[in-house]
């Protein structure tokens, strides 16, 4: 085998280009290499060899043609995505029940995109059911395990998309956030993991969770696939409202020196009680390296941002109890059959469909959007939203980007949290970039001193400034490299 | 900790939402709606006077349409593929009894 | 049960109107590109949007937008810069998403109001107009010479989608009731849905109908859909609650729906004012329900009670940006507005002194308005007056006859101003016109040449029917007493016998002229 899943994008590009392989050889070793290590990852909920092998022969025969370039920035790399983007003939199941049947009549813009370019989609990834979760322990399917220790969780909710990207199945993943989705696992996986500012990537055939939260991006192992992907996603889609105009060649900040740069520190986030000691050390020590490249940190306040995580599960709780009204067992969706009203159908169905963690979350949006307990908490929500968007404002005044961790912690053991509340707080230092909209992402820094786990610096940056955090992220690649495929999966591993 | 919704509120929220329950269910899920709404508690305990709410993070974005033009449909097939039951091309449903329609 | 009449005597009937119109002449649905046409193969206009499919998204069309913005302009409202969309969130198996976008607090379209012109037999629906003097106001009324306007607030007119249709199956007639199962098809789900809300100042069955017809008239006029009451495109819920004459308090109201046509509104709103009466004067109470009127059985039937208010959770649409209209957009729509039917009213009134109630027939309907206008073009105002009888009595009976539309006939405007013409210049007697008028629908007949050879040419040479007259009262001296004795009616006799002489075609207006001064000389 070659391997090629665990290659980046130019690495298979030349390689196509000088005819050492064709598009059709990585996409037949990339499944087979799937095959293999995803028994011990559980990453991949479905594979679609029928949509690689046509992908990689529209690449192969542009190739013959003499112009790989036409077949995209992407050409010949595999790629996966989360199981809530809609890719027409597979299944998007959200890791649910509910879909377990559902079979995709569309494509999402942002898989047509990276498709569009050449990506070799391979399948779709495990999650949290519907996005909720931080450890894709709620995946109705199986849990998905981290390459660097199968015995601990991978984060989540795009559990699926970090692990694949990790074990090296995958060159490329995407995965959604809504509150830290792709940041956290990213972090516990040890890979590049981009958000990018709400607007930038279309949501159109992306499961809604939060709408006014959710936001598309993607895994890689090296900031410059990372800027790659961002070139291919990026920009205004007729077909989402909120998607905004962005021609920025993420490419461009890959060499441009850190010196000079401003960096922003939050000393609340620093000081916070349950930010582990050895991810506090990584972070510190990045933030001095960086220093000694010849950024200038500077300190920043973020004095309103205490409140995002109560904000949060206000306003994401509300907008899921109406993004998942639709899932009624009438048009698509698990059918609890034989029930001579539509009433019983409706509460068997959805129920029956529907994990704990969904019903939980579609309960408390009722709830806070009902009568009397709206003005209560929903639009204040909404005020508090507005003083930390302003509070990040000001402090961009001041500074290019901000680095903070990505999770307090590395990735815990199965189990280990099983009280949501305490599970929410694994989202402490990612949501209120959510809240905000700013763009954030989590690099790679090493591992941590006492569990050996990876550890992710995460880059926050001012809304559509996307680019500052590639140029970020590229001086802490510098210093630390590229991110390594977990030690078991790598070349010679043990998977 | 503030009892913020009672097993009662619990099944009407339930009812509201379609969402089948247990009594077990009733019960635990009062317990984890009141443990939750009790960490939303700073949201109440801010001063916002005068403060604008923001609905959508999307800064000055306004006005976002498209033409009068027509885009492509589903077959009838396309439309129904994923339908749990079927009949003449529509939808088809347990009878809605009781329910009540606003429109 | 009471008579509306006396039950408005004793009861002051409080009625707000709910008015949904689809916009029927655009090409595609409100949020998405599939196309707006009834009747089709059912689910053949569906895609991801309309389907509520997971992960869709709504993207608004805007000449759903730019139509709202014209009702609000040609309906007096404050259009709104700022506005959003809303969710409003019940399941119901017609609503693909189980939430209906829709406006919050601030709609496009705020505080409008149209004013009803209110007479003849019409008028004495309303009780309470005594000791008002013509032009006297009294709240929302003002006392006319034949009735009374009445100032008529309309709350806002919001944006929304339609829903799907739904057939009840293995009942009976496709009613809920006794049905197994349902069939939904979504090729209506999504369609552009105007809603206008009325304040409650609507007093009678009467005015409620006036309303409806008057708006329908705008939207027709505007252009913005078909209104057709029949087919569901225009659709009008009532809320009547009634309260004793000089109260102030409201009652407790009723929403009735299933008023499908002018008719069903006025007898639906008529019988519920009657039933609410009965039930408070035997000193019961009025539940707040959803009724439905029944034509055939003539009555209301509740269909819901409403036992608390409806928590619909409603909070602003995150999938779409907020509006921001600018006065230039806003000034853009506001030069597509038309003439409205009132001011074009006023205009033939002004133009050629037609009589105010013909000229609001011909205003009111889009399509008589422009013939009537290409026809009297030119024409002196006994000419333009002409074709306005003709075009609502003898060109309108004939089309209805027919079950034909203007446009559909082979009536051409510069006939019908021919025949006007002929008319009006005494050169045919009506009853000539009548038939010149048929041979013009039925063998596209050129009035003037059908005239000549039919030999139909009235005789209106004074000096020939002077002779003719002469003779007539010569030869009848047993009438002409008759005459002188008082009976003025003999008058009929004679001019019988000179249109005899005539062979018909002697102008009556001018026999009868001649008559009356000839007999009292003689």
């Amino acid at each position: 085998m070659g391997n090629f899943a665990m290659m980046d994008v130019a690495s298979i590009q030349a390689g196509l280009r000088a005819k050492e392989f064709t598009a059709r050889e990585v996409a037949e070793d990339a499944l087979a290499r799937v095959a293999v290590a995803d028994a011990q990852v559980h990453a991949f909920l479905e594979t679609c060899p029928d949509l690689a092998f046509a992908a990689a022969d529209r690449v192969d025969a542009a190739i013959a043609a003499g112009d790989l370039a036409k077949a995209g920035t992407l050409a010949g790399i595999p790629v996966a995505f989360k199981d809530n983007m809609n890719l027409v003939g597979t299944h998007t199941t959200c890791a649910s029940h509910m879909l377990e049947n559902y079979v995709s009549p569309y494509t999402a813009t942002c898989v047509k995109r990276i498709i569009d370019q050449g990506g070799i989609p391979l399948g779709k990834l495990n999650m949290d059911e519907f996005a909720f979760g931080s450890s894709t322990e709620n995946s109705a399917f199986g849990r998905t395990c981290n390459p660097w220790d199968l015995g601990r969780v991978p984060g989540g909710s795009s559990g699926g998309s970090a692990a694949a990207v990790a074990a090296g199945m995958c060159t490329m993943t995407l995965g959604s956030d809504t509150g830290g989705s792709i940041r956290q696992p990213g972090s516990f996986c040890g890979v590049v993991a981009v958000k990018p500012t709400y607007g930038v990537v279309s949501r159109y055939g992306v499961v809604a969770f939060g709408s006014s939260l959710d936001q598309v991006g993607p895994f890689t192992r090296n900031v410059r696939d990372a800027a790659l992907s961002l070139n291919a996603l990026a920009g205004r889609d007729v077909l989402d409202c909120t998607s905004q105009d962005v021609t920025t060649d993420f490419t461009a900040a890959l060499d441009q020196d850190v010196k000079g740069m401003r960096i922003g520190v939050v000393r609340e986030f620093m000081d916070a009680a349950g930010l582990t000691s050895e991810v506090k050390a990584k972070i510190q020590e990045a933030l001095d390296k960086l220093e000694e490249a010849g950024a200038e940190l500077v300190e920043v306040a973020l004095p309103n941002v205490h409140a995002a995580i109560s904000a949060y599960y206000v306003i994401a709780p509300c907008e899921a109890f109406s993004n998942l009204a639709r899932f009624d067992s009438v048009r698509y969706g698990f059918c609890d059959e034989g029930h001579h009203d539509l009433g019983g159908q409706y509460e068997a169905s959805r129920s029956g469909g529907f994990g704990v963690e969904a019903r939980r979350r579609i309960m408390l949006g009722s709830y806070l959007l009902s009568s009397g307990v709206y003005t209560k908490y929903y639009y204040p929500a909404q005020q508090v939203r507005t003083l930390i968007t302003q509070d990040y404002q000001k402090a961009f005044e001041q500074v290019d980007c901000i680095i903070a961790p990505a999770a307090p912690n590395v990735a815990f053991k199965f189990g280990e949290i099983s009280d949501p509340a305490t599970m929410y707080l694994s989202d402490m230092y990612t949501i209120s970039i959510n809240i905000a909209g700013n763009g954030g992402m989590s690099m790679p820094i090493g591992l941590g001193a006492d569990s050996g786990m990876p550890v992710g610096a995460q880059i926050i940056t001012p809304a559509f400034k996307d680019e500052n955090m590639i140029r970020a992220a590229a001086a802490l690649e510098r210093i630390y490299g590229t991110a390594p495929i977990a030690p078991a999966f790598a070349e010679g591993g043990a998977c | 900790m503030e009892q913020y919704v009672t097993e009662s509120d619990v099944r009407r929220i339930a009812e509201y939402a379609r969402i089948g329950l247990t009594e077990e269910e009733v019960a635990s899920m009062t317990v984890d709606l009141n443990s939750v709404i009790e960490t939303l508690k700073p949201i109440t305990e801010y001063n916002l006077e005068g403060v604008e709410p923001t609905f959508h993070p999307i800064g000055s974005l306004s006005n976002v349409m498209r033409e009068d033009v027509e885009g492509e449909s589903f077959t009838q097939e396309e439309a129904l593929a994923n339908a749990p039951a079927a009949q003449d091309g529509c939808f088809l449903i347990p009878s809605i009894l009781g329910e009540g329609g606003d429109k | 049960m009471k008579k509306l009449e006396e039950v408005l005597k004793d009861w002051e009937a409080v009625i707000g109107l709910e008015i949904h119109a689809e916009l029927t002449t655009l090409n595609t649905k409100m949020f998405c590109g599939c196309k707006l046409e009834f009747g089709a193969a059912p689910n053949t206009h569906t895609c991801p949007v309309c389907l509520g499919m997971p992960g869709a998204l709504p993207v608004p069309n805007k000449a759903a937008i730019e139509s709202i913005v014209l009702a609000g302009l040609a309906t007096n409202c404050d259009i709104e810069k700022h506005s959003m969309f809303y969710r409003k969130n019940y399941m119901y198996p017609d609503m693909a998403k189980n939430f209906q976008t829709t406006q919050g607090p601030v709609a496009f379209c705020m505080r409008g109001h149209l004013d009803l012109e209110v007479d003849g037999p019409a008028a004495k629906e309303r009780g309470d107009l005594a000791g008002l003097e013509v032009g006297e106001t009294r709240g929302n009324v003002t006392k006319t010479e034949d009735g009374y306007v009445a100032h008529v607030g309309i709350t806002r007119i919001h944006m929304e989608e339609d829903a799907g249709k739904m057939v009840h199956v293995g009942g009976g007639e496709g009613r809920i009731a006794g049905a197994t199962h349902s069939l939904v098809d979504y090729n209506r789900a999504g369609t552009p849905l105007i809603e206008l809300v009325t304040e409650p100042e609507l007093r009678t069955p009467e005015e409620a109908r006036l309303f409806m017809q008057k708006l329908r008239q705008i939207y027709l006029a505007i252009g913005i859909s078909d209104c057709s009451m029949e087919e569901g495109s225009m659709r009008c819920d009532g809320n009547i609650s009634l309260r004793r004459r000089g109260a102030t308090e409201f009652g407790t109201k009723t929403e009735l729906k299933n008023m499908n046509s002018f008719k069903n509104l006025h007898d639906g709103l008529a019988y519920e004012i009657c039933r609410q009466a009965e039930v408070l004067e035997n000193g019961g109470y009025i539940r707040q329900e959803t009724r439905h009127w029944d034509p055939s059985g003539k009555r209301t039937i509740c269909m819901r009670v409403k036992e608390t208010a409806d928590d619909y959770r409603l909070f602003p649409e995150p999938d779409l940006a907020p509006y921001d209209l600018t006065d230039e957009w806003i000034d853009g729509v506001r030069a597509k507005l038309p003439e409205l039917p009132d001011a074009k009213r006023d205009r033939f009134v002004a133009t050629w002194n037609l009589p105010k109630a013909d000229a609001a027939d011909l205003a009111g309907d889009k399509e008589s308005a422009a013939f009537f206008e290409e026809c009297a073009a030119g024409l002196d105002d006994a000419q333009a007056k002409k074709v306005a009888n003709l075009l609502l009595n003898d060109v309108s009976a004939y089309l209805k006859e027919k079950g034909l539309e203007l446009g559909e006939s082979q009536l051409a405007p510069s006939a019908l101003a021919e025949l006007a013409k002929l008319l009006a210049d005494d050169v045919i007697s009506s009853k000539q016109g009548k038939e010149v008028l048929t041979a013009m629908f039925e063998e596209g007949a050129d009035p003037a040449a059908y005239v000549e050879s039919h030999g139909m040419k009235q005789v209106s040479d004074t000096g020939a029917l002077e002779a003719i007259v002469d003779a007539v009262i010569a030869e009848n001296p047993g009438q002409v007493a008759k005459y002188k004795g008082g009976n003025t009616k003999v008058i009929g006799f004679f001019v019988g016998q000179c249109m005899k002489q005539t062979k018909g075609q002697g102008n009556p207006k001018l026999l009868n002229e001649l008559l009356a001064k000839k007999l009292d000389e003689a």
